[in-house]
């Protein structure tokens, strides 16, 4: 019984006596019951428990006990205390000044909880805005690119086209550089007597200026630090004067024998 | 009296009386030290004991409360609070037993597993508590949950009994049911 003190200031002091008086009997009576459930208690054996019944033996009681203590509080019909109104408003008071106390005390630690959950949710508000942007600048730097190679096979393909456009045309050139040297500079006539000895005659098969300019063209091209070609008995000595006269081909610096071609491309 | 039994005399009136089983001495005396500062509505006694059956001569008052304390760096401890269980009566297991787990903090030195502890609570079914009794705040802070826990069981706090407080802690200590 935790309620023993009464508030002192009372109207009278025989009600106090009479309250107190009336709890005293009653905290007896209570006593006394409780001495007879002791004795009634003490009359049970004691157990003991291993630890591999222990689970099971204990579940069950605890079962029981709890039964039993439902029973008796829906049994229990709450009882006033035999005392006078004004004792038990100035109790009533203190219960629920206690009360209020203790759920101010959860309030505030509610509110402490909400606080920081509210910080949690908009910190991770922010960080979900902040991947929304990444994700979005991705999706541009993604488009972009799909643009891009788009863009670039058209590119490509222009090049392509312009690439074979300048190749028919290196062709066409070729076909019409070759029937101009034909027309103009064809080689000397075999058949042609000459009137006279001539121990010079040259059984050698004479190539075309055509395919003249064709050795001097690939030789510099194919081998840059050397363009130099060797003056064969093929080539048909007025031709290469012709060659060397116009500046279209040079001699070796130190070689005779030796041509190239003019590097009109540099 | 070999075995311990909750109802074994009449209650004090306005006392609560715990019981810190334990090998560490040093240990307990200051627990049992910080629970007397707590202030509390009811008068509190602590007990201390190595471990039970507890001596038959000493005149003691009903205890409300035990508590098994448990530090994981020595199996001895652990066989010690095993071996004292036996003394408990069994209806003693219904809300006023306790297990109190120090020294968890340093994991090198623990030669006791926690699961070793928890199986060992669970198959008791009674409340595990950690707490490192080394460090003042947090032995405070046990001190006062231990004060609220006794007034409970003590039955000095009214609508709430021993065997509700279990069921109440329960849930939060006890996840897995499957194992029943």
């Amino acid at each position: 019984m935790s309620n023993q003190d009464l508030d002192p200031d009372s109207t009278t002091d025989e009600d106090v006596t009479a309250a107190k008086e009336e709890l005293i009997k009653k905290c007896e009576e209570m006593w006394k019951d409780l001495q007879e459930y002791q004795n009634k208690l003490s009359l049970i054996g004691t157990e003991t428990l291993t630890d591999s019944n222990a689970q099971l033996s204990l579940l069950i009681m605890q079962v029981k006990c709890l039964t039993a203590e439902l029973s008796q509080w829906q049994k229990e019909i709450p009882e006033i205390l035999p005392l006078n109104e004004e004792v038990l408003v100035t109790l009533g008071k203190e219960e629920f000044q206690k009360l209020r106390h203790d759920l101010e005390l959860v309030l505030s630690t509610v509110q402490s909880k909400n606080g920081k959950l509210k910080e949690d949710l908009e910190r991770e508000q922010q960080w979900l805005d902040e991947q929304q942007q990444i994700f979005e600048s991705l999706i541009v730097l993604h488009n972009e690119l799909k643009h891009q190679t788009v863009t670039e096979s058209r590119t490509f393909k222009e090049l392509k086209t312009k690439l074979h456009d300048v190749k028919e045309y290196k062709e066409k050139l070729l076909v019409t550089l070759s029937e101009f040297l034909e027309d103009h500079f064809p080689l000397p006539d075999r058949n042609v007597k000459k009137k006279g000895k001539n121990t010079q005659e040259s059984t050698i098969q004479l190539i075309t200026l055509h395919e003249m300019l064709e050795i001097l063209l690939n030789r510099l091209f194919d081998v840059p630090h050397d363009p130099y070609v060797k003056i064969s008995d093929s080539f048909w000595p007025p031709y290469i004067e012709l060659l060397l006269r116009n500046g279209i081909a040079l001699r070796h610096p130190e070689d005779p024998n030796r041509i190239r071609l003019e590097a009109f491309h540099q | 009296m070999s075995v311990l039994r909750p109802q074994d005399q009449l209650p004090g009136l306005n006392a609560a009386t715990i019981l810190l089983v334990g090998k560490e001495d040093a240990l307990l005396q200051r627990l049992a030290d910080s629970m007397l500062r707590e202030d509390c509505a009811s008068s509190l006694k602590v007990h201390l004991a190595h471990s039970l059956p507890l001596p038959s001569d000493v005149n003691r008052p009903r205890i409300d409360l035990i508590v098994f304390v448990i530090n994981l760096h020595s199996k001895y401890s652990l066989q010690n609070v095993e071996e004292s269980l036996r003394h408990v009566d069994a209806t003693f297991f219904l809300g006023k037993v306790g297990f109190l787990v120090t020294g968890a903090g340093r994991d090198s030195h623990c030669s006791v597993h926690r699961s070793t502890v928890l199986k060992l609570a669970r198959a008791y079914r009674s409340p595990l508590l950690f707490c490192d009794l080394e460090v003042e705040g947090f032995r405070v802070s046990m001190a006062q949950r231990l004060v609220r826990m006794l007034q409970v069981c003590a039955g000095h706090v009214p609508g709430v009994s021993a065997l509700s407080l279990l069921s109440l802690l329960r849930s939060s200590e006890n996840p897995c049911l499957e194992d029943l």
